[in-house]
């Protein structure tokens, strides 16, 4: 993505004629011409210092969050809010009077809000010493929920894996979590490891259900907080 | 009341005592943040986590049991009272431990909630949640969050080492009022819950201000906007100037704090007494008083002894007891959430309780939020310019809450805000359009006329307001002869 925008940026051709798009693309259009941009690990880091040192890292911070996004236009937007920045400062994701930045604000408080979904639906099974998950979000919240679970069980064995997007964060006891990409055997097989089900499991369970006040039953209420779609892996409704 | 502990299963126990414990509201994991480390399982969050959500819609955040339900108290609204022929188990320290550990670390919870019935007297009751804390916290090294409820009449040495091995602490109210209290709960009384809750607060400051932080505790967030609010009055704060001399003698305490902990082991941990603050809970419907009383009352638990939360729990009758509305009763869950509303309106919205209840009217009107009611009463200081208004009027228009006061605030130091921004902002703007004007303009025609807005917003608020009474029990069929006197023959 910041090879992308450092491409965008040097093309010559003008911000406004310029649309930043992820591949695959889905519908081409007619007159436009289309140019893939391979990823480069130094214009990557370019771009990353510049937008460190003129901008802020605050909004390196904000615009890698917002990156984790599913939307088609979040590297389009990415870039004008870039050059917004570049050109505003470091308040620019205050002036939400740009059109730009809203949208920005949109995407990522919907990312906020699906990465800390996941932060609490997502359930651990135990398979020997290493507890697993598994998640299917639809944006990359792995690369958020690295850090959260490396500190709330820092001396546990864990893995949890994107299944959409095969990314997996794997954390061995008392060390630094590092991600991969898994390849379709490792998922195949990894996927196996959902079905252990253990006692605690069971008793979860049981507590789920009794906690529940019959005279105050509201599904409604239940569906609104806890959607279907984030259900998938919640072993309490399987 | 039979006794079949011997024979039970962890699962049948789970099953009694977490049944037993649904009628405790509080299950929020917030108000402390603390980091992992290594050799230890957990971390707190200060906004709390809810891990799941029950069919009753309320969040799962803790392992909410009692240690055991088996209760020498006779407490007439409580399902485990002494003189109920009820299933009575008892977890033991190790059993509740092992559950904590193993669910946390499954991601199923953010930490434990534990209270129980009065086994033989309180102390022996407190010094066995005492037991169990410390070797959650000393031999499974266990990092999260716990919430305690201490018995009432357990001695105080008790209660600080449950302070310091728990994250926040409660002591229930249950009824706002001595005298309604008297009614229900013969066995307590509300000094024995007073007493406690004024030691918890003196030791929570005393530990603050040894660490260099204000005795009080924070109200960070849009608190930090507003100029005048519950938290920032002179009178009813802890070491202000106003004589509480005869409030501690009706307390029968001189010098309310803490000496010792009942370990001394306890001290040595090295952790904050309750860094996440008290709370307490009240009952809601099951005795005379009004939505006043209890707003009042807790106006002044909040400003007085500084907690944290106060709960509100709609009765559900589970006895059938002259003293209490009778089984089969709805469940008040309308004035549950008004109260709900109306205590948010205190903790961020900069109200008091004088200022949203009318002097003929000791209830709350539950047709629209009382935020809504106050701005009905008071049309005369709308409509607001969202370009200039200040941070404590902007929050007092409907549909506008602290997150929309701060984008606004941030965002028009840059340029004039308009309707369609504020949309983005997540302005609620079918309540908002009545009372703001953008750049000296409304959204639309509107009159600034009471009857004109009371009726949108009601129609606005109904199909909320038929949602909430009808869950449960009270939908049904309309029928002809019933419901329109339609005689037959």
């Amino acid at each position: 993505m910041l090879t992308c925008i450092y491409e965008a940026f040097n093309s010559g051709m003008g911000h406004k004629n310029i649309k930043l798009m992820l591949e695959p693309i889905r519908e081409y259009t007619l007159f436009d011409e289309y140019v893939h941009v391979n990823g480069d690990v130094d214009k990557a880091e370019k771009v990353r210092k510049s937008v460190i040192s003129k901008i802020s890292p605050h909004v390196y911070h904000e615009m890698c969050i917002t990156a984790m996004a599913y939307e088609e236009d979040v590297l389009d937007n990415i870039y004008h809010v870039l050059i917004l920045g570049f050109s505003l400062g470091e308040n620019v994701l205050n002036m939400m009077q740009y059109r730009d930045i809203m949208r920005n604000h949109e995407i990522r408080l919907r990312v906020g809000r699906e990465a800390n979904r996941f932060r609490e639906v997502i359930r651990f099974h135990q398979v020997g010493d290493v507890y697993i998950a598994h998640i299917e979000p639809k944006s990359r919240v792995a690369e958020y929920l690295g850090p959260v679970f490396a500190d709330r069980m820092p001396s546990c064995n864990f893995i949890i894996v994107d299944d959409v997007h095969r990314d997996a964060v794997i954390h061995p006891a008392d060390e630094a979590f590092y991600m991969m990409k898994l390849t379709e055997d490792e998922l195949t097989s990894i996927l196996e490891t959902e079905k252990a089900n253990d006692e605690y499991t069971d008793l979860w369970k049981v507590f789920f259900e009794t906690i529940a006040i019959k005279e105050r039953t509201n599904s409604k209420c239940q569906n609104n907080l806890f959607p279907m779609w984030t259900r998938t892996h919640a072993v309490e409704f399987n | 009341m039979y006794n079949i502990a011997a024979e039970q299963s962890i699962e049948e126990k789970l099953n009694i005592l977490s049944d037993a414990a649904k009628y405790d509201v509080a299950c929020t994991s917030s108000g402390v943040s603390r980091r992992g480390k290594k050799g230890y399982l957990g971390n707190s969050v200060a906004a709390g986590v809810c891990h799941s959500f029950a069919a009753d819609g309320r969040c799962i955040s803790l392992l909410k049991i009692l240690m055991s339900n088996a209760c020498v108290y006779d407490c007439k609204y409580c399902k485990n009272r002494v003189s109920n022929d009820v299933p009575r188990a008892t977890f033991t320290p190790d059993e509740i431990c092992t559950l904590t550990i193993e669910f946390y670390k499954r991601n199923y919870i953010e930490g434990l909630f534990l209270s129980s019935g009065v086994i033989r007297n309180p102390d022996y009751t407190m010094e066995k949640i005492c037991e169990t804390l410390r070797l959650l916290r000393t031999r499974y090294m266990f990092n999260g969050y716990i919430h305690v409820k201490t018995i009432p009449g357990a001695s105080s040495e008790l209660i600080y080492s449950a302070g310091l091995l728990a994250d926040r602490i409660s002591v229930n109210m249950e009824m706002p009022t001595q005298e309604s209290l008297q009614n229900v709960a013969p066995n307590k009384s509300m000094q024995s819950i007073l007493v406690p809750m004024n030691q918890i607060t003196d030791t929570i400051a005393a530990h603050r201000l040894a660490q260099g932080k204000q005795a009080r505790m924070e109200r960070n967030g849009i608190n930090d906007y507003l100029v005048d609010t519950i938290w920032n009055r002179a009178d009813g704060r802890i070491g202000c100037d106003k004589d509480y001399s005869e409030t501690n003698k009706m307390l029968s305490v001189s010098d309310s704090s803490f000496k010792y902990p009942a370990e001394q082991k306890d001290l040595k941990l090295k952790r904050d007494f309750a860094p996440g603050g008290q709370s307490t809970q009240m009952i809601i419907g099951a005795g005379n008083e009004t939505d006043y009383q209890i707003i009042k009352t807790s106006q002044a638990l909040y400003q007085r002894f500084d907690l944290k939360r106060v709960f509100y729990s709609g009765y559900i009758p589970v006895n059938d007891d002259a003293a209490l509305p009778a089984i089969g009763t709805p469940v008040p869950l309308l004035r549950e959430h008004r109260l709900y509303q109306t205590d948010w309106l205190l903790r961020f919205y900069g109200f008091d309780t004088e200022e949203l209840f009318t002097k003929d009217n000791p209830f709350l009107d539950y047709r629209v939020d009382p935020k809504c009611n106050w701005a009905l009463r008071h049309l005369e200081q709308f409509p607001v310019e969202i370009n200039t208004a200040s941070a404590d009027m902007l929050l007092r228009v409907p549909g506008i809450g602290p997150n929309s006061v701060k984008r606004i605030l941030e965002c028009r130091r840059y340029g004039s805000i308009n309707f369609a921004m504020l949309k983005k902002m997540r302005v609620v703007l079918k309540r908002a359009q009545y009372f703001i004007t953008c750049n000296g303009s409304m959204l639309g025609t509107k009159l600034i006329d009471y009857d004109y807005i009371a009726s949108r917003l009601i129609a606005e608020d109904r199909e909320e307001v038929y949602a909430i009474t009808d869950s449960g029990t009270c939908a049904r069929q309309m029928n002809l002869f019933t419901d329109f006197n339609l005689a037959t023959g």
